[in-house]
């Protein structure tokens, strides 16, 4: 760490702890966005046994942000990491359009869950990089979203491998939680 | 932390004056007193390694750049590789005035020991090249290498089709695992293949075990963790000490399959060792293994060989 570093550190506030978890179906790349997040190497990424956590900073927050994989063996083990929640951010492939219903069904559970109740959601419609993603709007409509009245919600266009888009989500969570 | 730096400076510092004092009371250079005073393997090769490439002299600067290029360009091989290993030798003992009807052996030693260090590097750049192929299920070639996988986990279960549920039972996490590949590209899908290809029933063996309903893991997914291990142990140089002891030659793409062969046997004694509760122990484990074996590599004597027995009654 360079000095330079080390005196903004000393001197910065603390900043506030924000519990993040990400989940969504297998491939659609939660721990792509969770390392670009972190400005680490995206080159090298194995689907996630278990899950992986980092802590980022951002916004002026400190993001301890929890990346649960998504293969479907694992999701029965999502609610072990509900309990202190701020925000969730679910992550969806939009180009694997014949798995649409299913992230659908997914995500509808885990709004039908108490320990879940009233936490902001951010849904971030990935891979938008690629020629056949479905647009978030579209996505949007196909998961009914605008049926959520009882949390604040935020669908975002992104592409964690080019990195676009996932500084406006970040942004969107902390407009959010200053609010609360 | 400051001793460990101090120490250092003081390394640097001196090391001129030292290798001096001893070419000057032993009659010998550097490189000929590491490969007449270490073992073969290891310690003689990374010593040797070591020397040339903090060398100061122009020459034998020129020679690691024109060896580094062309192991780069995967030329250490076949017929170029003897007259690559002869332009480093001659470039030496021209530079060292090394008489070479007396220093035979040390000829000997150093040439094997240019050998192993561009040969691994040349290997890193192959090991990278199968890692930067996606897997592309309109390539025959990579989907025949998938269904072999297939046949040679489960000889007596036909794959009902191409996209099935089938492939979850050995361990990929849905119907098609051609998006499971990832970062690892066709290098995890080769290292699977080899593993069950080359120690079929002891890959047989251990995907038994990795479907123990409770302790289990999934084979094929902690399959492409792993070769993302011996992928980085590669890259960062820390598995040379394993393949300067195992390999005498050249190392090339088997060696390294081997490498993975025997990290998993060794993950699946290790996994089942750390009593997990659950898969969600998986990143606790891999990254206790990663210690393991890290620490393992840093013994110069250190060679992995694969042990495990399977009792075919």
């Amino acid at each position: 760490m360079g000095l330079l570093a080390i005196l903004r550190k000393l001197k910065s506030s603390p900043d506030k702890e924000l519990r993040i978890l990400l989940l969504g179906l297998d491939n659609a790349g939660k721990t792509t966005l969770l390392k670009s997040l972190a400005s680490e190497d995206i080159a090298h990424i194995t689907p996630t046994q278990g899950f992986n956590i980092k802590s980022v900073q951002s916004e002026g927050f400190r993001l301890n942000v929890w990346d649960i994989g998504g293969q479907r063996k694992i999701r029965p083990y999502w609610r072990n990491y509900f309990e202190n929640t701020d925000v969730l951010i679910y992550v969806i492939d939009s180009a694997d359009r014949k798995r649409l219903e299913e992230t659908g069904q997914e995500l509808e559970e885990l709004l039908s869950e108490a320990a879940l109740a009233g936490v902001p959601l951010l849904i971030y419609a990935n891979k938008q990089d690629l020629l056949h993603a479905a647009p978030a709007s579209e996505i949007a409509t196909g998961l009914g979203l605008h049926t959520i009245k009882d949390r604040a919600w935020q669908i975002q266009a992104c592409s964690a491998t080019a990195g676009e888009g996932i500084k406006d989500g970040m942004e969107w969570i902390s407009k959010t939680v200053k609010k609360k | 932390m400051l001793f460990g730096s101090l120490y250092w400076y003081a390394f640097w510092f001196f090391r001129p004056l030292v290798k001096w004092f001893l070419r000057k009371t032993t009659k010998l250079c550097e490189l000929q007193r590491v490969c007449y005073g270490e073992p073969s393997g290891a310690s003689r090769t990374l010593g040797v390694e070591f020397s040339l490439v903090h060398s100061k002299v122009q020459r034998i600067q020129e020679v690691v750049g024109m060896m580094n290029e062309r192991s780069e360009n995967c030329e250490f091989t076949g017929k170029f590789l003897k007259s690559n290993i002869e332009l480093a030798v001659i470039s030496l003992i021209r530079v060292k005035k090394i008489n070479p009807t007396i220093h035979t052996q040390f000829i000997k030693s150093f040439g094997r020991t240019v050998e192993q260090i561009w040969g691994y590097k040349q290997l890193t750049v192959e090991v990278e090249n199968l890692r930067r192929t996606p897997y592309d299920a309109s390539n025959p070639e990579h989907e025949d290498l998938l269904i072999g996988l297939w046949e040679r986990l489960n000889p007596d279960i036909p794959l009902e089709a191409r996209i099935t549920k089938q492939w979850q039972d050995i361990g990929f996490q849905g119907d098609d695992p051609k998006t499971d590949f990832r970062g690892m590209g066709l290098l995890g899908l080769h290292n699977l293949y080899y593993f069950s290809d080359y120690y079929q029933k002891v890959a047989q063996h251990v995907l038994l075990h990795s479907q123990h309903p409770v302790n289990g893991y999934t084979f094929a997914i902690v399959g492409i963790n792993l070769t993302s291990l011996a992928y980085h142990l590669l890259q960062d140089g820390a598995a040379k000490t394993h393949v300067f002891n195992f390999v005498k030659g050249s190392p090339v793409m088997r060696h390294f399959h081997q490498l993975y062969c025997y990290l998993f046997c060794e993950f699946d004694r290790f996994w089942f060792d750390s009593k997990p509760k659950s898969i969600m122990d998986f990143t606790r484990i891999i990254d206790a293994f990663e210690v393991s074996i890290r620490s393992s590599l840093a013994n110069p004597q250190t060679v992995f060989r694969i042990n495990m027995l399977v009792d075919t009654i």
